[in-house]
């Protein structure tokens, strides 16, 4: 059984490194042979029955004892939980791919993102996207931000405060960047784009973060209703027709080349930081800069 | 005789701390023999015989002085000594170049190791010989008075192991030998398993042949010897054959050198004839006797402490007389290589697991499935015996 287990982990191992290719080989033979009686060489299914009892005996004899006695019908157990585990990560990775987290579209807990690191992040050239702050200072904060991402709704509290006690210091650039694991956000960029082309981008921004898992729901209707309120004559046809679609898609294909992997992440001065905090931890390193006097 | 002092002669027990029970595969080597060997390489490095200039000739000597040595331990005459491979080449020899145009049956036991029955079993087939067994109890002790009925007009050679791989017993060789003779048949001895633990003397022996490894003696691997007497020698067909082996040649015809040089073809294990020699010196200095009764008492107390592990299982007779340091056992139904691979795992103890390479033999002994091995020499201790010991106990509750 366990030689089954060995077969795939040695098989797996020995395409990365030469090293596991003898015993990916002893695998196999022992996984096609399934002989009972070898005269003359140990198996590999004994070596690794002898190596686990004699590592569990030096824990707890009794515990080794039990595992003996029981070893076939554990190492079923375990064979199973093995490939069990490996569809699930397995299932993970794919996940990961498609909506950048493992657990598909609903996000949590991943461990994958461990993987992600902000040190690999590459810095964003262009100043593509919705501007504001003092254009001409010496420290540029870019945001790379999802209307729908409960993260960027999180962050948005410190953008304000961010905005509000360094406009004049910073130059703030923020490009939207919809994760297709939210439901209209894609949608909610060209709305918020089309505000911005009657001078309204940032009143209707606080509508959408303000009232975010709504507009999730209801997508168009919620996006023109809330137009209707900010008195915006020319959203309808902006919106329908997509005219902003271009300049969404600018800063999404922008983001992907700089290897986003998750909303909100910031640049400050080409520094970066990713997930929840980020706000606040972009606003340190203002401070940092700002004290080291280099606005 | 001090094992304490004779340890500080392997550099392999001073560089690792495991206990090594695993003898009857193969020893480890003193530090003498390690040194000898490096001589050939570093300051002789010629070939023997054939060229003329001042290395080949320091070659040649040194090649020969270790026949000697070989010879004076064994107890035999210099020409006497023939080198092979190992016991194994020794035994094929033997075996596949005796002469059976008169006499078509060969003799020997079920408790031979693969190396001795394989070549008998060969003969059988390609040649079409009988072969007869030797008369065994159940734990494998020789019945020596119906030894002599197998024994008959027709056998050729009776060959038969000096003490086995699978026991560690002594078999009565000389009585055998006495029989085999006065019914005309020849003595092939495998003593591979013998030579390097019991005081071995050729002549006493009373065999016609005899068979040995320099590696299960302290010596290096790739060396070994076949002894015979020299009519016996006289008398065997050759073998391998090529350079060295003839005194001259024509298209038409080769004569062939008297042995031993008849059998040694090709440029020979000059560094493993010296290092085997200085395996000889090493141990006639400490003494065969000593050596014995060493490992007399090192069998007592392995069988002891055998026994005292509860469901163990004894192969072969129970006592510790007539035997070298070697056991073959089980515990309760745990798997011989399971037992083997956790002494090693649990307390690095070096254990040979398996049918050792005697499965007829292991069938007979009542583990055809195989069984454990422990097997000592001199330097091994009574205190590694009780770690040993030890270990077994702990492993014994597992099942
Ligand atoms: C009794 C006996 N005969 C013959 C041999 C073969 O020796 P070698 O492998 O050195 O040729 C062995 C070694 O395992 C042995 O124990």
């Amino acid at each position: 059984m366990l030689c089954f287990v060995a077969l795939f982990v040695f098989g797996a191992l020995s395409v990365f490194s030469a090293k596991y290719r003898p015993l990916a080989a002893r695998a196999f033979d022992c996984a096609a042979r399934k002989i009972t009686l070898r005269p003359c060489q140990t198996g590999l299914d004994d070596e690794i029955r002898a190596a686990s009892i004699a590592g569990i005996m030096r824990i707890s004899p009794p515990a080794a004892a039990f595992a003996n006695r029981h070893f076939e019908a554990l190492s079923v157990i375990f064979t199973l939980i093995f490939f069990a585990s490996m569809i699930v990560a397995l299932q993970g990775i794919a996940n990961f791919a498609v909506y950048g987290n493992c657990n598909g579209p609903e996000g949590g807990f991943c461990i994958y993102s461990g993987l992600q690191n902000p040190a690999f992040l590459k810095t964003p050239k262009t100043s593509e996207g919705i501007v504001a702050g003092n254009l001409s200072s010496g420290i540029t904060v870019v945001e790379f931000g999802c209307y729908i991402c409960p993260y960027t709704k999180e962050a948005e509290e410190g953008v304000q405060r961010l905005l509000e006690n360094y406009a004049s210091r910073v130059a703030f650039v923020y490009k939207p960047f919809p994760l297709a694991a939210h439901k209209n956000s894609f949608e909610a960029a060209i709305a918020a784009s089309c505000a911005g082309e009657e001078g309204k981008y940032w009143e209707y921004r606080k509508m959408l973060f303000a009232n975010q898992s709504w507009f999730a729901q209801e997508g168009e209707r919620a996006f023109k209703q809330a137009a209707r309120k900010l008195n915006l004559t020319g959203f309808d046809r902006c919106y329908d027709e997509r005219l902003v679609e271009n300049k969404i898609n600018a800063t999404l294909q922008e983001g992907k080349e700089c290897g986003i992997y998750g909303t909100p992440t910031f640049f400050v001065n080409g520094k970066a930081f990713v997930g929840q905090r980020a706000a606040e931890e972009a606003e340190a390193e203002i401070r940092r800069l700002l004290a080291e006097g280099r606005a | 005789m001090d094992a304490a002092k004779i340890r500080q002669d392997f550099p392999a027990l001073q560089k690792s701390k495991a206990i090594y029970f695993d003898n009857a595969c193969t020893t480890l080597k003193p530090k003498q023999v390690i040194e000898a060997q490096r001589i050939y390489y570093e300051e002789l490095a010629g070939c023997a015989g054939r060229s003329s200039h001042s290395i080949a000739k320091k070659t040649t000597e040194r090649f020969e002085e270790s026949r000697r040595k070989v010879a004076k331990f064994i107890g035999c005459l210099e020409n006497e000594v023939v080198w092979t491979k190992n016991a194994t080449e020794a035994l094929n020899l033997a075996v596949r170049s005796f002469d059976y145009s008169k006499r078509r049956k060969i003799v020997t036991t079920r408790l031979e190791h693969h190396s001795l029955l394989l070549p008998i079993m060969e003969m059988r087939r390609k040649e079409g010989l009988e072969i007869g067994f030797l008369p065994l109890g159940a734990d494998g002790a020789l019945d020596e008075e119906k030894a002599a009925d197998a024994i008959d007009s027709k056998t050729a050679l009776v060959a038969i192991h000096c003490a086995t791989n699978t026991t560690g017993l002594r078999c009565p060789v000389e009585k055998i030998a006495k029989i085999a003779h006065e019914r005309g048949a020849a003595v092939l001895v495998d003593g591979a398993q013998a030579v390097p633990h019991f005081k071995i003397d050729f002549r006493k022996m009373g065999a016609d042949f005899l068979a040995f490894s320099g590696h299960k003696m302290l010596g290096p691997t790739g060396i070994g010897c076949l002894i015979g007497k020299a009519d016996a020698l006289e008398n065997l067909e050759t073998f391998l054959v090529g350079g060295e082996t003839v005194e001259q040649v024509d298209i038409e015809r080769a004569v062939f050198l008297p042995p031993p040089k008849k059998f040694e073809a090709g440029i020979q294990n000059y560094a493993g004839a010296i290092g085997m020699a200085a395996a000889c010196e090493y141990l006639a200095k400490i003494g065969m006797e000593n050596v014995e009764r060493h490992e007399q008492r090192l069998a007592e107390r392995l069988l002891e402490a055998i026994a005292s592990v509860p469901g163990s299982t004894l192969y072969g007779a129970k006592t510790h007389k007539g035997r070298c340091a070697l056991a073959s056992f089980n515990i309760k139904s745990i798997k011989p290589h399971q037992v083997a691979l956790m002494c090693d795992s649990l307390s690095g103890i070096a254990l040979r697991s398996g049918v050792f390479c005697a499965q007829p033999a292991m069938s007979l002994l009542g583990a055809p499935q195989g069984a454990v091995r422990a097997s000592l020499y001199i330097y091994n201790t009574e205190e590694e015996i009780g770690i040993f010991g030890e270990t077994l106990e702990k492993i014994s509750k597992i099942a």
